[in-house]
């Protein structure tokens, strides 16, 4: 979270409004897959992520790629590919692995593609809509970002930019805690008074195991960078179901539904936890049929 | 009023959350929460907290938090709603600061599950055989049925089940009364490694646990769980792990407690699995270690 609000300040301070843009490619789809792919060169956990993108939607990030980017991050990165295949070990790694990166990279690239025609308005809370007087257009349009109110004790000199950076990640951070507070302490309710033994009669049944571990998942809000390791210890679950744990969490639990409504509308974060559920239950259990997983 | 929500209430927060990490990281209760490789970052977290709470105690730094534009908080209608903000941002922290306890109470392993398998669990470190030269590999367990050879036909004889010298003696940690130092997760490992079996079976070896009753059906002969915490990352992912021991009588020790058990390991097959059992020679109650979790 403070990484994030770091990154976050340090590109309100020092990254210019129209650059933001100037290395998406000029094509849609491929400027969408080029958003899911940024957790490569910028890892960040879902937490921080959510923190990034509300700077990249102000500084103008079209809000279809920032979404995109935001379910990417989380499991399209180095940090969590290494932590999944020592997680897995002797349990094939290696498709276990690929299968968490390509699918999520797909499931964010569908995300980014299905809001790319919803109106801004619709998608983002009213107080980061007032930061946005610019074009309110998703889609490759940019949302231009307004003045902001923090002061600007240092003019354009260094010192003045690094004062910047430590008022935007404070913004930021406070912005973002309260609901990382809120989901917290939910999650950390569920993780010590819910007996999880309870789920474990679900495991025999394909369909029902997916959607047990799903709901563990939300529940347990766990770091996409770790969760592979809480995935594995579940023997008895078959892979397809520790599959969806492990797509699920990253990008829908506990705490980042609070987060998300920092953002978010309401509706939009529903829409979007329901539909990721039924898309990642059916994908794992297609999968757990067809590769016998 | 502008001025307090964006100046001073920031300020004070980010020095909460600054004091709340470099204590803990000041104080070691950090080990009870983060394993050794992470600490270090909370104690920077923490000097990052501070610096940037001194920009806004010290010099005139302002957040556009809670001010009614531009706050995305959901109580921040109103000057009571934005206190509210402020304290549901402090008051957790500090409150868990103050009054978490040290370790997990007993309900909460119950309902985590207690993991008595490593094959639900993945090495962070290398165990203490796999770190040696192989020992002579000695199937050790009377019980369990060979497995088979790729042609079909049976394996050779197995050796005694008796404590056999090997290597692994002269390397295994040893305490000052000659008993090999071995945590709860060296035996949940040596259950599915033929080979760390047999530097571990029949010896005499202490290992330091918490007391829990076993389950109904491994009951019985006195037996009771030696349980550790295993980490991986963090608290939230923490997962108890145990081996079962079987005392020459009912421990006295009371349920959560930190027993010193001295014992010879074996590996019975029960329900048609090894799983390592401590057979204790003696039970007694002693301090925590230094590091209550395992990593």
């Amino acid at each position: 979270m403070l990484l994030g609000s770091l990154v976050s300040g340090a590109v309100e301070a020092f990254v210019p409004r129209e650059s933001i843009t100037r290395w998406l490619p000029k094509n849609y789809a491929a400027a969408i897959a080029v958003s899911a792919l940024m957790g490569l060169v910028l890892p960040m956990c879902e937490c921080a992520s959510v923190v990034v993108i509300r700077r990249l939607i102000r500084k103008g990030l079209p809000l279809s790629c920032a979404i995109t980017y935001m379910m990417g991050a989380p499991i399209v990165s180095p940090v969590v590919a290494l932590s999944t295949y020592v997680a897995f070990r002797g349990q094939n790694p290696l498709e276990m692995t690929l299968l968490r990166l390509v699918i999520g990279f797909l499931i964010a690239v569908g995300v980014g593609m299905a809001v790319r025609d919803i109106p801004a308005e619709k998608l983002l809370q009213p107080a980061m809509l007032d930061s946005l007087p610019g074009r309110r257009r998703t889609g490759l349009s940019m949302a231009v970002a307004g003045n902001d109110s923090t002061l600007d004790l240092g003019g354009e000199g260094l010192r003045g930019k690094l004062f910047r950076t430590v008022q935007s990640a404070t913004s930021d951070f406070l912005d973002v805690t309260f609901f990382f507070v809120v989901g917290a302490a939910i999650a950390s309710t569920f993780n010590t008074a819910v007996n999880q033994n309870l789920l474990i009669p679900l495991a025999t049944n394909p369909a029902l195991s997916v959607m047990a571990m799903m709901v563990l998942a939300f529940a347990l809000a766990l770091c996409s960078s770790t969760n592979a390791f809480i995935a594995v210890s579940f023997r008895m679950f078959p892979p397809s179901a520790k599959l969806a744990f492990l797509l699920f969490g990253p990008v829908f639990d506990t705490k980042l539904f609070f987060m998300y409504g920092a953002v978010f509308r309401r509706w939009f974060v529903l829409s979007l936890g329901i539909g990721l559920f039924i898309v990642i239950a059916l994908i794992c259990n297609h999968l757990g049929l067809i590769l016998n997983i | 009023m502008t001025t307090l929500f964006n100046r001073w209430l920031p300020g004070v927060t980010l020095l909460a959350w600054s004091a709340v990490l470099l204590s803990f990281y000041i104080s070691g209760r950090i080990a009870s929460f983060l394993i050794p490789a992470f600490r270090v970052n909370v104690l920077l977290a923490g000097l990052v907290f501070l610096g940037m709470a001194c920009c806004f105690l010290f010099l005139p730094a302002v957040a556009n938090c809670c001010d009614e534009e531009r706050c995305g908080h959901p109580l921040g209608r109103n000057k009571l709603g934005r206190i509210a903000t402020f304290l549901i941002l402090l008051l957790p922290v500090v409150t868990a600061a103050l009054c978490s306890p040290k370790n997990f109470g007993a309900t909460t392993i119950l309902n985590k599950g207690i993991v008595t398998d490593a094959g639900g669990l993945v090495m962070r470190k290398t165990p203490q055989k796999l770190a040696q030269p192989a020992a002579p590999a000695i199937a050790s367990n009377p019980a369990e049925p060979a497995l088979p050879t790729k042609d079909g036909s049976q394996p050779a004889a197995q050796a005694s089940p008796a404590a056999t010298q090997t290597d692994a003696d002269n390397y295994l940690p040893k305490s000052k009364e000659g008993n090999i130092q071995l945590q709860v997760l060296d035996l949940l490992y040596a259950a599915q490694d033929t080979s760390m079996r047999a530097d571990f079976e029949g010896k005499t070896v202490e290992v330091i646990g918490q007391l829990m009753p076993a389950e109904a059906d491994l009951a019985g002969a006195n037996r009771f769980k030696l349980m550790r915490m295993f980490m991986w990352c963090c608290a939230a992912d923490a997962k108890p792990i145990a081996a079962l021991v079987e005392a020459p009588e009912k421990p006295t020790a009371p349920e959560m407690a930190w027993v010193k058990v001295v014992g010879k390991v074996t590996f019975p097959v029960e329900g048609g699995r090894t799983i390592p059992v401590l057979k204790a020679i003696s039970v007694k109650q002693t301090e925590p270690p230094e590091e209550t979790m395992l990593y």
